[in-house]
């Protein structure tokens, strides 16, 4: 039995943690390089249609040459209902806008200052005309297609020839 | 005064802070990645003459109104997914023979020889135009790119192997015409499956043709960009171009 008895008390030695920074630098770097950032948190609720065979915005966005707007129902419920008595119950939301509202949602009438802003500011490798900057609309499911059609007018009379419907991917059933 | 060893620094926090931004990044980054179907608008421009008609032929209309019903070629549907198989049937019913009776694109059936005699009568074209004085530079471009055009259609035929280079009708397109009121979920359900009845044309002819899917020529072209690939493509975008037209809702 003395086999298993611990001999004078001694403590359990302690463990050598100075390999952990290396492990959480690694995780860090993975991260780093398998995501990208977030655009900007919307004030719209989105929820994408699904859709096959589409297409990976990534290398648009590394290349920043292309610009995100929302189109949904406002998220706050209060706000929501005041617009739907306007008449107005889809409501935009574009990213990185200059000049805001004290809510940050707008309609169609805001895109072409938008969009032009947004050129301006593109960062200087990117050197696609206007025409080549794709603008992605993720609208929600339930939203007029009408609205889609004011957006392109929009975005044609300003000669910027490239829209994007964003969806979520679904495998071939 | 002694010689003292210079004291070692305590990296005991260092994992505390490789921490604090492993956890920044986490917060401010997103894994899922943004998925969409990329259409082109087309340009404003100032029409003087009104285009001829289109043959209704030549086109295939998916028509969806304000209470989500919907109609293809005139067609009543009730399902949305049966789309892509009548996108499909847009695009094979005449590919093999052309039937004048049916209401269907035809095709073009052109030869080696037919794309070389009009690659040189386009070439002389073009540079007649060039050397005559005060033409036009639009005209010369406009001769040029029909040059780039039968140069890439003598190209798709060599990478085909056949002794025709089958090709549908110019003017065939598909037209998504909704009205203001359809949901937008309608709208992408319809483009979605426009894109894979197309994958589905194309991923038939690589495998044919190149004996490998059409995903495999896709992301190796966005990869790399190789010279091959790209005429790969270029002949299965001639074969089955994806014209699509979305025509702006009146109500």
């Amino acid at each position: 039995m003395s086999k298993f008895r611990k001999e004078g008390g001694k403590s359990a030695p302690a463990i050598n943690t100075s390999s952990l920074p290396d492990i959480v630098f690694m995780l860090l770097f993975f991260f780093m390089v398998a995501t990208t950032s977030k655009e900007s948190d919307p004030t719209v609720r989105v929820i994408k249609p699904n859709g096959v065979r589409t297409q990976d915005m990534t290398p648009y966005k590394q290349k920043s040459e292309i610009d995100f707007l929302y189109l949904g129902k406002p998220l706050n419920t209060a706000r929501a209902r005041a617009y739907a008595e306007m008449g107005m119950e889809y409501m935009l939301f574009m990213d990185n806008v200059v000049q805001s509202t004290t809510d940050d949602i707008y309609n169609v009438n805001a895109i072409k200052r938008w969009k032009l802003d947004k050129f301006e500011s593109k960062p200087a490798r990117m050197n696609e005309t206007i025409e080549g900057v794709i603008t992605c609309v993720k609208a929600d499911e339930g939203a007029p297609s009408g609205i889609i059609f004011d957006i392109r007018k929009e975005l044609q009379d300003i000669d910027a020839l490239k829209i994007a419907y964003a969806v979520n991917k679904q495998d071939k059933r | 005064m002694a010689k003292r060893g210079i004291p070692e620094v305590n990296a005991g926090s260092m994992a505390d802070i490789a921490f604090l931004l492993l956890i920044f990044f986490l917060v401010t980054t997103t894994m899922d990645k943004d998925h969409a179907y990329i259409r082109s608008i087309p340009k404003n421009v100032i029409i003087e003459i009104p285009p001829e008609p289109v043959e209704k032929r030549n086109i295939c209309a998916i028509q969806a109104n304000a209470q989500n019903q919907l109609m293809i070629r005139g067609e009543l549907m009730t399902n949305p997914d049966d789309i892509s198989e009548r996108v499909l049937d847009f695009y094979r019913e005449n590919e093999a023979q052309n039937d004048p009776i049916n209401n269907f694109p035809m095709y073009s059936r052109i030869s080696k020889a037919e794309i070389q005699a009009a690659l040189n009568l386009a070439i002389d074209e073009a540079e007649a135009v060039e050397k005559t004085p005060n033409a036009s530079q639009d005209i010369i471009d406009f001769k040029y790119r029909q040059v780039a055009e039968w140069e890439k259609k003598q190209s798709a035929i060599d990478l085909l192997g056949k002794n025709v280079l089958p090709e549908i009708a110019s003017q065939a397109h598909i037209r998504i015409e909704v009205q203001k009121a359809t949901e937008y979920n309608l709208f992408a359900t319809i483009q979605s499956e426009i894109e894979e009845a197309i994958f589905e044309l194309r991923n038939d002819a690589a495998l044919t043709v190149f004996k490998e899917s059409y995903k495999q020529i896709q992301s190796r072209l966005a990869m790399d960009k190789a010279p091959v690939d790209r005429d790969k493509m270029e002949l299965l975008k001639i074969l089955y171009p994806d014209r699509i037209i979305e025509v702006t809702p009146r109500k």
